[in-house]
């Protein structure tokens, strides 16, 4: 048995800004879904089914939105599926439409994946409405302490980190972040948030929303022949572990391990750094790159860090990391898998304009979630598998 | 001596919507007390959207007054209102077509007892006598055909484009005995977990074994050590929101039990000032006074906390052990 091959054919996100004080909720998941749209050359009436994602519901106060946007998103009489997977769920939201697609059940599947930060706070979300709230970085910073000590990293690999996906961020209209006179000074003075974690090293909060159109083999065909390349999904997978327990590697999660492997197994990789041309990382806080460069087995454990100190994870180097700008330009917590996951279909359809990696055949989109326990990947090419 | 098996816990928040083109239209009409729709091919729906309901195509801009009398098109009676109701006497949830409309508004009827109220009858609004661009600016309708309205005129309509929402739940958590165990035990100034017979790691207040998924019942009990080692933390500068009461950074400390056990999360050092935290110092625990000590915090999502038992550990002054045996340990 064989499943339906899937391709993305319409891609679409919002501007991403601390708020989009323009737009309601349903304008701002309605904002990207048109633009995906518009790429596929269909309306609403073309989609079979719609596929939503968005981390907590307490983070703007609405419970369920997805029944409220349903509406919104031309979704009356249609199947519609809300999919919650904490910060992986952007990418989640997509793999659960590729599957609707690979397995047959539809052949048109529009994946929305949003957050609006502005309307309440993620601080407070996250430590449980209580006072007292450590925050994502409050999670993190123990376990990025643990891997530059066990690895040995200099301090400077983190600051390099954001200082990079910044200067991407230039080249992508849609970040929300736009320092031009970023530096590593700068990210060196800025305040000290979770030590060791700068607040330059740390991802912003954002309004916004990415939107993907998917179909099936013939749908993906047809986009061929008017010209417009589609991405070809090579393999996707979900994973997750126990947040606690004796024993976990935290700093290299084996759900995070067993989740790239799997997909490399069903994109037919074998020596992941030399297949993968570019790659979108989940990176909130700059040392999560080496970190997940490891955790992935792109770098060898120990050296993810030498990648980025050696330039080759930089925009021009040879195994570049976030074209985009990342997690750490634009964070609409909900939505920012989807936007790994749809930065590397631009890629490989060689749709992402001035943040364009040349050459880019096979493309690498990660996301995860809580405390570095679900995880959610794809691999996109530029030929049908 | 036992504790409650539920805990009662309120979280709220002040969100702040965006209202957007269209739902901001509608709010800032009313405060000029008029009432809009938008026009949808033939329909006119109230309150506007930004996109037709049933084809999810864009809506031109293209807005109606209507009302403000109008039908009620369905009802049903509030007999004991509660504090979250907008009347604090008993009245009418009702659907109500206004003249002009083609979908139905979903508000209050102001009848007086509940025979009085029938579908078909109609109604009025009922005007706030300073409008503030929500939908309580209709503080309710009223039986008949005439608004009413305060003295004097509106004025122009007030740009409107956002909406305060202030968020409240309390809600009730039911403990699972081996929380209530666990708590009790507590107060007892003992800590107790459950060893898994197939992996032999130790869990507080769980009943089950994460990695082995079975069960841990009470004949699994066992009194653990209130000593550790700090195995890594974080030191927070705090960002101001809501009920946030930390203005100063502070730091949160993960600690081993002895013996490598469990990890306790987000606990306090104290007497130490926060830079001189470090991976591997020895601590101990230092317990509340027993008539203080409160399960108010233990919940079935908080597996493990000590919160309302144990203050904070304090150091011992014993040399450290070596930081990268426990520096993976967290939560």
């Amino acid at each position: 048995m064989t499943h339906e091959r899937v391709a993305v054919v319409g891609i679409g996100q919002t501007k991403h800004k601390k708020r989009r004080d323009d737009l309601s909720i349903a304008g701002l998941v309605r904002e990207a879904a048109q633009r995906a749209l518009d790429d596929a050359r269909m309306t609403w009436s073309d989609i079979d089914a719609v596929v939503i994602g968005k981390a907590p519901d307490i983070f703007e106060g609405v419970m369920k939105p997805e029944l409220y946007l349903s509406d919104a998103l031309g979704g009356a009489g249609k199947p519609v599926f809300r999919v919650h997977t904490a910060g992986s769920v952007g990418g989640s939201t997509a793999i659960v439409a590729s599957h609707l697609i690979s397995s047959r059940v539809h052949r048109r599947v529009l994946a929305v994946a949003w957050e609006k930060q502005s309307e309440g706070n993620a601080q407070f979300g996250l430590g449980g409405g209580k006072s007292g709230s450590i925050g994502a970085g409050g999670a993190f910073a123990p376990w990025i302490r643990a891997y530059i000590r066990k690895s040995g990293a200099p301090e400077h690999i983190g600051w390099q980190v954001a200082v990079k996906d910044r200067q991407n961020a230039l080249r992508n209209e849609y970040a929300h972040l736009q320092l031009k006179d970023i530096s590593i000074d700068k990210v060196r003075e800025s305040p000290m948030m979770w030590d060791p974690l700068h607040f330059l090293e740390s991802c912003p909060s954002s309004d916004g929303a990415g939107a993907i159109v998917l179909t099936d083999e013939a749908g993906g065909d047809a986009a061929a022949a008017d010209g417009r390349a589609p991405a070809w999904v090579l393999g996707t997978s979900m994973r997750s572990e126990p947040s606690s327990f004796n024993g976990r590697d935290p700093i290299r999660p084996q759900a995070g391990v067993d989740c790239a492997w799997d997909v490399y197994r069903q994109a037919g990789i074998t020596d992941p750094r030399r297949q993968i041309d570019v790659a979108e990382l989940y990176v909130p806080f700059s040392w999560y790159e080496p970190m997940w460069l490891e955790g992935h087995d792109i770098a060898p454990v120990g050296e993810g860090w030498k990648m980025v100190d050696r330039g080759e994870t930089a925009f021009d180097g040879d195994f570049p990391v976030n074209p985009s700008g990342g997690v750490l330009s634009s964070n609409p917590i909900g939505a920012s898998g989807m936007l790994r996951f749809l930065e590397a279909a631009l890629q490989v359809r060689g749709t992402a304009g001035e943040h364009q990696v040349d050459g880019a055949k096979v493309a690498l989109a990660q996301a995860y979630g809580a405390a570095a326990q679900y995880f959610a990947m794809w691999a996109v090419g530029t030929d049908k598998p | 001596m036992t504790v409650s098996t539920q805990t009662v816990s309120t979280i709220q928040f002040p969100y702040k919507r965006t209202l957007g083109p269209v739902m901001g239209r509608f709010f800032s009409e009313l405060t000029a007390r008029r009432i809009v729709g938008i026009r949808s091919g033939e329909r006119v729906i109230v309150p506007p959207m930004e996109y037709d309901p049933e084809t999810g195509n864009e809506l031109a801009r293209d807005f109606v007054e209507v009302g403000p009398a109008g039908t009620v098109r369905s009802w049903t009676w509030v007999a004991e209102p509660i504090a979250s109701h907008p009347l604090d006497r008993p009245f009418a949830f009702v659907l109500i077509r206004l003249d002009g409309a083609d979908t139905d508004l979903v508000h209050v009827l102001d009848a007086g007892a509940e025979d009085a109220v029938h579908t078909g009858m109609r109604v009025a609004p009922r005007w706030r006598d300073e409008p503030v661009g929500r939908i309580d600016d209709i503080v309710c309708f009223v039986p008949g055909e005439r608004a009413e309205t305060p003295e004097g005129e509106p004025g122009e309509a007030q740009e409107v484009t956002t909406m305060e929402y202030f968020s409240t739940i309390t809600y009730t958590d039911v403990l699972s005995p081996t929380l209530v165990r666990y708590a009790s035990n507590l107060r007892a100034g003992k800590l107790t977990g459950q060893r898994c017979p197939q992996c032999n790691r130790v869990f507080l207040g769980r009943g089950y074994c994460s990695v082995d998924a079975i069960r841990l019942g009470p004949e699994l009990d066992e009194d653990l050590p209130d000593r550790g080692v700090v195995s890594n933390y974080t030191i927070v500068t705090p960002t101001p929101y809501p009920g946030q009461k930390e203005t100063e950074p502070f730091a949160r400390a993960s600690v081993v039990l002895e013996g490598d056990e469990m990890v306790i999360a987000q606990q306090q050092i104290l007497d130490l000032p926060v830079s001189e935290i470090r991976v591997g110092m020895r601590v101990r625990a230092e317990w509340m006074p027993e008539a203080e000590r409160d399960a108010a915090e233990i919940t079935s999502k908080g597996w493990g906390t000590v919160a309302g038992f144990i203050r904070g550990w304090r150091p011992t002054g014993e040399p450290d052990e070596p930081a990268e045996q426990y520096m993976n340990r967290v939560f």
